[in-house]
């Protein structure tokens, strides 16, 4: 799993690649709440690289967005891939998070 | 077949989906090849044949043959002549909760001829299949008795087969209460479930009323698939990992000749998450 994270405009890209499953999540969770306890809550996740979610990886998900919502930010994904895609889908997550086809878009969405 | 991970639980949980179900074969052919053994079967509707033959432990080979000689148009063939007339004169024909526009005395007698007196007890692999109340929608979880009956229960697509009694309930099909009842394992403790699920499909093309109905019921079920998997995600105290065959070609109810298929799908579907579950399951204290 990689995790990094830059500023576009003040909003945080975080580029993830590899899994977001039970091995993962926790490392994933502590870098997201990390860049939330910095004050940043204007969150893109490039899920460009990934290319597994399970059900610990759909809680991360839902946990960094309540983070980033509560204090009126918002986390969007851009770039998700087929496989992920279809988790999403099932699960409802589609329902409730913003998606967008790339990360630009995301970007563009918060302005 | 052995544990990996003697102190984690694994559950395979096999959603309604009618023929499709015959894809969790496929998956068990993969765990049976990595020896990875499974300590709770669950299924509903067309998920319940498969996962009771797994629970029993027959060879992929005896599963196939079986359904091919149970699931076939025979078991739709002879209507219910009292049901059309319940149609046309309620009153009259004492329209009631046992209707069905199907007669279910084959569907019954295949299902007795694949099971025989096989019950919940004679099973390898701790068995649990999923109903529904038709008077109160409850879910009902079936885990002892004779397991054709418990099938045939959770077989009762509304509609065309009437409920089947048990232990004095009417039940209907387990789709109507949760097309994934990933939730029985969660209550069991299992600590990773792998869940097959399959989404109902939508009608080509509505040309009566019972693709009307079931173009409804799709609709429905479908959404409820989505909210019950949601939600059971974000419960679970550790791993739950979907198995989601992709089928490129339309599976229609009675499509036995493509099983072949559907099973090759589930191997592709069970071979992609394969290494993660081989990971999880040689990490320790897995959780989420």
């Amino acid at each position: 799993m990689e995790i990094s994270d830059r500023q576009i405009n003040g909003i945080t890209v975080i580029a993830l690649a590899g899994s977001i499953d039970a091995l993962t999540a926790p490392a994933i969770a502590e870098s997201i709440n990390g860049i939330i306890s910095r004050g940043e809550i204007n969150l893109v996740a490039d899920f460009h690289g990934i290319d597994y979610t399970s059900s610990a990886g759909l809680r991360v998900l839902l946990g960094a967005v309540k983070e980033t919502r509560s204090r009126g930010g918002d986390l969007r994904l851009a770039a998700v891939q087929l496989d992920v895609m279809k988790v999403l889908k099932l699960s409802g997550f589609t329902n409730i998070l913003k998606l967008y086809d790339d990360v630009d878009s995301a970007l563009a969405s918060f302005s | 077949m052995a544990l990996v991970n003697e102190n984690t639980r694994l559950a395979l949980v096999i959603g309604s989906g009618s023929v499709k179900c015959a894809a969790a074969l496929g998956l068990m052919k993969v765990l049976e090849r990595e020896n990875i053994g499974v300590n709770l079967v669950v299924g509903c509707s067309g998920g319940a044949l498969y996962a009771a033959s797994i629970a029993l432990g027959w060879p992929v080979e005896t599963s196939i043959d079986k359904t091919l000689s149970l699931w076939t148009r025979r078991v739709t063939e002879k209507r219910s002549r009292k049901a059309v007339l319940q149609i046309i004169l309620p009153g009259l024909f004492h329209f009631d909760e046992n209707f069905g526009l199907i007669d279910d005395s084959r569907l019954n007698r295949q299902l007795y001829g694949a099971f025989g007196e096989a019950s919940f007890a004679d099973t390898h692999i701790p068995l649990h299949i999923a109903a529904t109340d038709f008077f109160d929608g409850e879910q009902v979880v079936l885990s002892s008795g004779l397991i054709w009956e418990a099938i045939r229960a959770s077989l009762s697509i509304p509609y065309v087969f009437p409920p089947y009694r048990v232990a004095g309930r009417a039940l209907i099909d387990g789709y109507q209460s949760d097309p994934l009842p990933v939730g029985i394992a969660i209550k069991e403790g299992i600590d990773i479930i792998l869940a097959m699920g399959f989404e109902s499909p939508y009608q080509e093309r509505i040309t009566s009323l019972m693709r009307y109905n079931f173009q409804i019921s799709s609709v429905t079920s479908n959404n409820l698939l989505k909210t019950n998997f949601a939600f059971h995600n974000l419960a679970h105290h550790s791993e739950i990992i979907p198995i989601l065959p992709e089928f490129t070609q339309r599976i229609h109810l009675f499509d036995t000749e493509k099983i072949p298929y559907i099973i090759d799908e589930g191997e592709k579907a069970a071979e992609q998450a394969l290494p993660y579950l081989k990971r999880l399951l040689g990490a320790t204290g897995v959780s989420g």
